[in-house]
């Protein structure tokens, strides 16, 4: 009889313990409440913190680079005696705050390389957000440093994007036509064309006959890479930021229109 | 915004003071076990009831007293079963109250009139189970018998009506009429719109149809322990037969149940398109594969118990050759049903497959596939389930022959029709594919319904080719039936587990935020071990039940040594179990 | 030759090589017979081979004990071995190699390895209910793609094969295939837009939510750090996108997957929605 009975819990106890290990073998996945990121400009520091190191973790990638091996400065340990990233943003361009060098990094990550590496972070608002990305900032100063970041910053950020050299919003329409993007573009400041515009660069009249369209779109892209004749005490002044505000299409576009006006 | 807003609010202040405290494994902890073990519990209760019925019907009209005996022998044990079913219940009322006092007056406040009514039926029912127990001898003969009947359908009726309360409750959790907040009902919104929301009815079928499954599976454990612990032949035979009839009510009921789970599925993604995403291609997916497996495992047993079975049964021989290629069919549709879409795979097995989904096993992973491997499996087992009927019988009626060939010709066709659509499927878009389910599940039932009816005329009158010896079943067949409650009761588990899963983090889908630190949903693993915890103790107090009942039994016995039920009363009743109890005759 | 013939009657040696036939079809079979008939194939993940040998052992104990005399005859050879006397050498060398196999198996789990540990991506996650696109908030359930209702069709296409080709050819490619030229760099994978495993069991809403919100914006389950997919409503109008989810379906040649109507809309229909369409449990990920 009791031969049985033990055969019998055997049995239970070895489909239950078989069903058990079945669950147990495919990787776990727990569903987590989602967070209400609403960084308003209520937001406290602890919580910028907080979700910031979650991004600096996980959506943001940044540990791919930063902390492994030697593609990138380490941030959140100390880095050749300097400290943490908190305790030596603060002096590392000179005349920029702590979390505007931050913000800057993150943002345009061409403007400053440190010394000794190469120039390959991506712009990191490609995939986070405004709020994502000030709450990285303020992550990165609570590493050794004070966290200024506040709601104010984020609010401030928002409308700033249309400064910004990535085109984001609206500002980014899709027409093909080269007159039309003359003025939406804000060529028409400088360059003259068919008698409008103003007269800080060259004129745009006859440009084919002077410029190749290589040495055009080279222009449009790299505006230092030569200046016209007659207006050096204008070099500089073109913004070097149309190669990231045209598509391809549209400096294509662009381009052959103002290498054919002969 | 204006909902959204108040929600995020209301999460922030309201923590505080909402939820209690429990040692171990935690406020939700504890009330997964209550709340399980006691559905469990009821569902023993509803389905045994059902079975008791049935059973004890089929004795009235066939004059057949082993009938009477089993339905009386469970009875007994649903005495002892309905207070543990009032225990757990009472355990869960205090956990929730205790644990989760805010999410409870929520719902006291919209429920109390129906939670008013569940007592008093609760104590009704109560009431007709003791009369329908301890009245068994009292009216055992003649009106008598059909009045003790009628306790027993009554019975069911009051428990139903439990049931039926208790899902409008859990229910409106998942799926709350438009406009209730945390607030309670908005006005015009009554008590019953609440009870009677979305997927109340589709749950009430499934619930009703799995209690019966449920019923039989457990009736089939019990006579499994007995037909292993029996000292007589005949307690053997008994039992034997026992173990038969409820392994034929649970796999004969659970061949309906998916399609009653494909209905509550549906209507759960009509109420709401991200609740029935993450319940089907969301976090929820994987659990599918587990389920997959579990019921491969009933399935394969249930058919493997009857291919054992065919062993006593004198003329079976001619079809046990047959029994190898249908096991064939059922491990090659196991393994389509249970392929994943989204395979486990290391990095390198990643970028070889070139993606998550192996090139060419993909065709298995979609749902074209699985349903068709279900609608197979299924076939397939009331294959089983025939030659099984037939297996010692000669008809005598003139047109046998032709008979059987339409019956094959209907198998035949099913399954073309099964197979058509399942390959059409990969042609067509996704609405259009999720129709030939309809077609594909019709076929199925249309050729179960077509070749009973045809069965049931083909034996009319026919002659024996022996008897069936009762009793003599290798040990193997029984621990079939085991695993075949275990893995049911384990199911059972863990398609509550995905049915309150899949709110998430809400104790009211989109009214009731869970601001708890248990908000989160948890992996399958950790529901794993909460589901097999609960199983094994709902099972060790079956066993401690079944124990009792065996012990009123020796009682009752040394006073009144009974005669009957022993003996197997030799004749067509028991040359026919197949037809017992669905038709009836 | 008679020998061979008794050999393979008997249930033991059928079980075996049974267990031997189905494990090469499941690894070497899968692997090698579709290229024969030019379908792709890849060799089974390990985790996949393991679930089907459990099956198949399933399978394989169930024949040989379905049968009394042949679970008889089954079970005399491993008798034989555990017993008889002329079988010691047998049952000695069983006693090394198994404790040997099981502890080299032991040790094959539990060596450290340098494997980046396994993820359970879910491909087609569940999407919120409603979105912020741009400061705008969205109500993705029922959300039809408004271009269908306004303009010229061949205009909404054209504008959405430029936003193709000029933002998603490079990762997704030039026939929707999810072979673009960076796309081998990538894993997870590009979208492939023309298996019918994508955007073809999806809603257009879908698509638009994970165009606009990209990698980053997927849930927890959708491991978000693992996707490449850039947020395009930083760089993509509202119009564009839902013209170059109108250009996939397209191009791609599925239909979007329709929404349920409601239960209220079925009893009674209004003229303006399309007729209740029959809808199953399934959408997302087929899984």
């Amino acid at each position: 009889m009791w031969k049985t009975n033990l055969k019998v819990l055997a049995i239970a106890l070895l489909v239950v313990g078989f069903y058990t290990t079945v669950a147990h073998i495919i990787p776990q996945l727990q569903s987590e409440v989602p967070e209400a990121l609403a960084l308003g400009s209520g937001v406290t520091p602890e919580a910028l913190v907080a979700a910031g190191e979650k991004i600096y973790n996980g959506a943001g990638g940044c540990t791919a680079c930063h902390g492994l091996g030697t593609r990138a400065p380490n941030l959140i340990t100390d880095y050749k005696g300097q400290g943490a990233v908190g305790a030596r943003c603060g002096t590392r361009k000179p005349g920029m705050a702590c979390k505007a060098y931050l913000y800057e990094s993150l943002t345009q990550p061409q403007a400053y390389i440190v010394q000794g590496f190469d120039p390959i972070m991506p712009d990191m608002r490609k995939q986070l957000s405004d709020d994502q990305i000030w709450a990285a900032v303020a992550f990165l100063e609570s590493q050794g440093g004070e966290v200024d970041v506040t709601g104010e910053d984020i609010a401030k950020s928002a409308p700033a994007k249309g400064a910004a050299p990535a085109p984001t919003g609206p500002a980014m329409t899709a027409t093909l036509d080269p007159v039309a993007l003359y003025s939406e573009k804000g060529c028409i400041g400088c360059h003259q064309m068919d008698g409008k515009g103003g007269a800080v660069g060259p004129s745009w009249d006859h440009i084919g006959s002077r410029r190749s369209a290589a040495s055009i779109r080279r222009k449009i892209i790299d505006p230092k890479s030569d200046t016209t004749k007659g207006f050096e005490k204008f070099a500089g002044m073109m913004p070097a930021t149309f190669g990231q505000m045209l598509t391809a299409a549209q400096l294509e576009a662009l381009v052959t229109f103002l290498a054919n006006k002969k | 915004m204006t909902p959204m807003l108040a929600l995020l609010q209301q999460a922030v202040t309201d923590t505080t003071g909402a939820y209690g405290h429990f040692p171990g494994v935690g406020g939700r902890g504890a009330v997964w076990v209550a709340a399980e073990v006691h559905l469990m519990f009821a569902a023993f209760v509803l389905g045994v009831p059902m079975f008791a019925v049935i059973t004890e019907l089929i004795g009235i009209v066939s004059k057949d007293e082993k009938y009477d005996k089993l339905s009386h022998e469970f009875t007994r044990l649903l005495v002892f079963a309905y207070s543990a079913t009032a225990l757990w219940g009472a355990m869960l009322l205090f956990a929730l109250t205790t644990l989760y006092p805010k999410f409870w007056a929520h719902m006291t406040k919209i429920f109390s009139v129906s939670m008013w009514i569940y007592v008093s039926l609760f104590f009704v029912e109560s009431f007709t189970l003791y009369l329908y127990y301890y009245g068994w001898e009292r009216w055992q003969f003649g009106r008598g018998k059909w009045f003790h009947w009628g306790l027993g359908v009554l019975l069911n009726v009051w428990g139903t009506t439990v049931m039926l309360i208790a899902n409008g409750w859990l229910t409106y959790m998942m799926s709350p009429p438009t406009g209730a907040t945390a607030e309670g009902l908005p006005k015009g919104v009554t008590m019953w719109n609440a009870i009677a929301n979305a997927t109340w009815i589709p749950i009430n079928i499934h619930r009703l149809i799995a209690n019966a499954v449920f019923g039989g599976a457990i009736v089939a454990a019990y006579a499994a322990y007995r037909f292993l612990a029996a000292k007589t032949p005949e307690e053997r035979a008994h039992y034997d037969w026992m173990g038969y009839v409820g392994n034929f009510i649970a796999i004969s009921t659970f061949i309906v149940l998916p399609f009653a789970g494909y209905w509550l599925g549906r209507e759960i993604y009509q109420y709401n398109q991200q609740m029935g995403i993450t319940m089907m291609g969301g976090f929820m997916s994987w659990l599918w594969i587990v389920q997959a497996v579990l019921i491969g495992v009933l399935f394969l047993c249930a058919n493997y118990y009857l291919w054992l079975g065919m062993a006593r049964i004198p003329g079976a021989e001619r079809f046990v050759p047959y029994t190898k290629w249908m096991l064939l069919l059922l491990i090659v549709c196991w393994i389509a049903w249970s392929t994943p879409h989204t395979m486990i795979a290391t990095r390198d097995e990643l970028v070889s497959m070139g993606g998550a989904h192996h090139p060419f096993l993909n065709v298995l992973g979609v749902m074209s596939a699985k349903n068709t491997a279900v609608n197979l499996m299924i076939l397939t087992t009331f294959l089983s389930f025939l030659i099984y009927r037939r297996a010692n019988k000669e008809s005598v009626v003139p047109w046998a022959r032709t008979g059987t060939l339409i019956q094959g010709a209907m198998f035949v066709i099913a399954a073309a029709v099964v197979l058509f659509y399942g390959v059409y499927g990969y042609f067509v878009e996704a609405i259009v594919r999720i129709g030939f389910s309809v077609y594909q599940v019709g076929a199925v039932l249309m050729c179960i319904l077509g070749v009973s009816i045809i069965d049931a005329f083909i034996g009319r009158g026919a002659r024996s080719r022996g008897e069936i010896r009762w009793g003599q079943m290798p040990e193997r067949s029984q621990y079939a039936l085991f695993v075949l409650a275990v893995t049911f009761t384990w199911l059972m588990g863990l398609m509550g587990f995905a049915r309150s899963g899949i709110r998430q983090h809400w104790h009211v889908w989109e009214v009731m935020r869970d601001t708890s630190p248990d908000a989160f949903t948890p992996a399958l693993g950790y529901a794993a071990n909460m589901i097999s915890l609960c199983v094994l103790i709902f099972l060790s107090l079956v066993a401690f039940i079944f124990w009792l009942g065996g012990l009123a039994e020796r009682a009752s016995h040394a006073v009144a040594p009974e005669p009957h039920g022993v003996a197997i009363p030799p004749g067509i009743a028991v040359a026919r179990p197949g037809a017992a109890p669905v038709t009836g005759d | 030759m008679t020998r061979l013939r008794l050999f393979l009657r008997h249930p033991f040696w059928q079980a075996v090589l049974l267990l031997v036939v189905s494990y090469l079809a499941f690894t070497v079979g899968v692997r090698y017979v579709p290229p024969l008939f030019r379908v792709a194939s890849a060799p089974v993940p390990g985790s996949v081979v393991l679930q089907y040998m459990f099956i198949a052992i399933v399978g394989i104990l169930i024949f040989v004990s379905s049968d009394e005399l042949r679970w008889r005859t089954f079970k005399q050879p491993l008798h034989a071995t555990l017993v008889d006397q002329d079988k010691r050498w047998l049952r000695g060398g069983l006693l090394v190699a198994v404790p040997v196999l099981l502890g080299f198996a032991t040790y094959q789990q539990a060596r450290p390895k340098v494997e980046a540990p396994i993820q359970l991506r879910s491909i087609h996650p569940a999407p919120p209910g409603q979105i912020t696109f741009r400061g705008k908030a969205m109500q993705l359930s029922g959300l039809e793609n408004p271009l269908r209702k306004s303009g010229s069709m061949a205009d909404h296409l054209r504008e959405g094969k430029r936003v193709y080709y000029q933002n998603c050819i490079a990762c997704h490619g030039d026939r929707l295939d999810g072979a673009g030229h960076y796309a081998h760099g990538f894993s997870p994978a590009p979208a492939n837009f023309s298996d019918n495993g994508t955007i073809a069991q999806l809603t257009e809403s879908y698509v638009f939510w994970r165009v606009a919100k990209g990698g980053p914006g997927l849930p927890r389950e959708g491991t978000p750090w693992n996707s490449a997919m850039p947020v395009w409503e930083n760089y993509l109008t509202e119009d564009e996108i839902w013209s170059v989810v109108m250009f996939l379906y397209d191009q791609a040649g599925w239909q979007p997957r329709r929404w349920e109507a409601s239960p209220e809309e079925r009893k009674n229909p209004t003229g303006a929605k399309q007729p209740a369409a029959p809808n199953a449990p399934k959408a997302g990920g087929a899984k």
